[in-house]
């Protein structure tokens, strides 16, 4: 990797000033897992990074309240697999994580990396926006607050400002919630998928009261597809209303073609794939 | 870039390097320290031989910057034979058979253990698991899981 200059900030409010709001070549990094690969492909030249790793302790755990969970942007993916409050609260992240790469990059990488890279094919976007995570963003003049189906403008693209930082990730409570994600690796089991998708569910038995449906991988960002959500709403479940959910969600979703599938091949994928997902939610059990 | 002193603890005894941000941990465990038991191969996080434990937890040499490891404990696979013996996992390796060209073998090994520490009595599931992001291109497959299950029972009969 070519050279650059790292800073170490103790603090969040530190490293945000230490950001360039202009400045493509100044990011911060956090695992360094998504970065790494980057510089070491020459397709990244950072003049300089800074380091999250030492900022404040309390951005590196999961707390659990009566509203659901705080994650903070520095947890690992490792922490976040091995958490017992995850598992209560949505054991579908506790699923998901488990194909998620390996154990050594989730030892390193966090969850505010997994966010911000806005790589589609990632899993972590299309659950968390099924279950209606939303994040707390820092920048110079204070946090807001984005749900994380804001976040993603396009192909590794967010709405996040140069110098704005994911601090914390919140998991609403999931009551009643039956949610399920799905991916579909046309290569090897550990490829890429061709296709995510990720569903959540309010429902009693088959009969469905409201439904996020978001799809990935086979898009340019991780998003919602409001005309299968509302097929399958107030539905009860059969294979006809699940085959209508799936046209629509063929006949609206943004698709590109890539190296693990034509749009064609995408579009036909993700049809099936509604229903699969609704299905396995179904079954999955009540969060 | 300057460079900066780190400190850590490299396989039990402390220690000091010089070095420059860009410097992943294998560069900086193979240029300053001779050791080339992790070696970098695929260099993108995939195939495991580049593993090291970072205070108990495998990480990806190739893609850990090496300045991250100021104030860490790092154990490479040369410091596993502390005294002189094996450990048991390397033990239960070499008499199950667990390699052909032993390239991919540190990071199996490493990794294994870890797996060992979280799981002591791990099933083909959980192996596997731990296991599937390490690679072994000639295909010692069967007989690693062998032998980490060798090695689970050689830890219960040290610990009992
Ligand atoms: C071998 C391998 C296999 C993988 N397989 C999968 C997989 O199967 N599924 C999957 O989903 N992912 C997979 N990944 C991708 C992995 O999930 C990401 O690399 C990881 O989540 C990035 O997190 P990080 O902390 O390492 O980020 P970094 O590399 O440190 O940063 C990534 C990006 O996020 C920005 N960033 C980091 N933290 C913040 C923050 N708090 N606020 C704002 N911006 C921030 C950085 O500036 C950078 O642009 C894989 C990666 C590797 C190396
Ligand atoms: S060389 Fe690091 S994982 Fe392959
Ligand atoms: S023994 Fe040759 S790569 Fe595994």
């Amino acid at each position: 990797m070519i050279p650059f200059e790292l800073a170490e900030p103790k603090s969040l409010t530190e490293a945000i000033k230490l950001l360039a709001p202009d400045d493509a070549m100044v990011r911060p990094i956090a695992g360094g897992t998504a970065l790494m690969l980057m510089m070491k492909a020459g397709v990244f030249h950072p003049t300089r990074l800074v380091s999250l790793g030492k900022i404040e302790k309390k951005y590196s755990g999961i707390a659990a309240g009566k509203d659901g969970l705080r994650i903070g942007a520095m947890t690992t993916l490792s922490a976040l697999e091995q958490s017992l409050d995850m598992k209560k609260l949505a054991p579908v992240i506790t699923r998901t994580l488990r194909t998620l790469s390996n154990v050594r990059v989730r030892n390193v990488a966090t969850v505010g990396g997994a966010l911000a890279h806005a790589d589609p094919h990632m899993d972590l976007p299309p659950v968390l926006i099924a279950l209606g995570a939303s994040m707390s963003i820092a920048g110079p003049s204070g946090e807001r607050e984005l749900a994380v189906e804001d976040l993603f403008t396009g192909y590794y693209e967010t709405v996040l400002q140069k110098n704005e930082l994911i601090a914390e990730v919140r998991v609403p409570s999931q009551d009643g919630t039956r949610a399920a994600y799905m991916k579909v690796t046309t290569g090897s089991a550990d490829d890429w998928p061709a296709l995510g998708v990720a569903v959540a569910l309010q429902s009693d038995g088959n009969a469905v009261k409201s439904a996020r449906v978001v799809v990935s991988a086979a898009t340019s960002k991780a998003m919602r597809l409001p005309g299968a959500e509302a097929a399958l709403a107030g539905q009860r479940i059969d294979d006809k209303i699940l085959a209508r959910a799936g046209e629509a969600a063929a006949n609206e979703a943004d698709f590109i073609a890539d190296v693990r599938g034509s749009v064609s091949y995408k579009r036909e994928l993700l049809r099936v794939y509604i229903g699969r997902a609704v299905r396995a939610a179904l079954e999955s059990g009540a969060h | 870039m300057t460079a900066r002193t780190i400190h850590f603890t490299l396989n039990g005894a402390p220690v000091t390097a010089d070095i420059k941000p860009h410097h992943n941990l294998v560069e900086l465990l193979q240029t300053h320290f001779g050791l080339t038991g992790a070696r970098e191969s695929c260099g993108q996080g995939l195939c495991g031989c580049c593993t090291v434990l970072v205070d108990g937890r495998a990480v990806s040499g190739c893609l850990f910057l090496a300045v991250r490891i100021d104030g860490t404990e790092v154990v490479t696979i040369e410091g596993l034979d502390a005294g002189g013996k094996l450990n048991p996992m390397q033990e239960a390796f070499v008499e199950t058979g667990a390699f052909q060209c032993g390239y991919c073998t540190p990071g199996f090994i490493l990794m294994a253990n870890q797996l060992l520490d979280a799981h002591p009595d791990p099933d083909d599931d959980q192996i596997r698991h731990y296991l599937s992001g390490n690679l072994c291109r000639c295909a010692a497959y069967p007989q690693i899981i062998d032998a980490v299950k060798l090695a689970a029972k050689k830890r219960k009969t040290i610990a009992a």
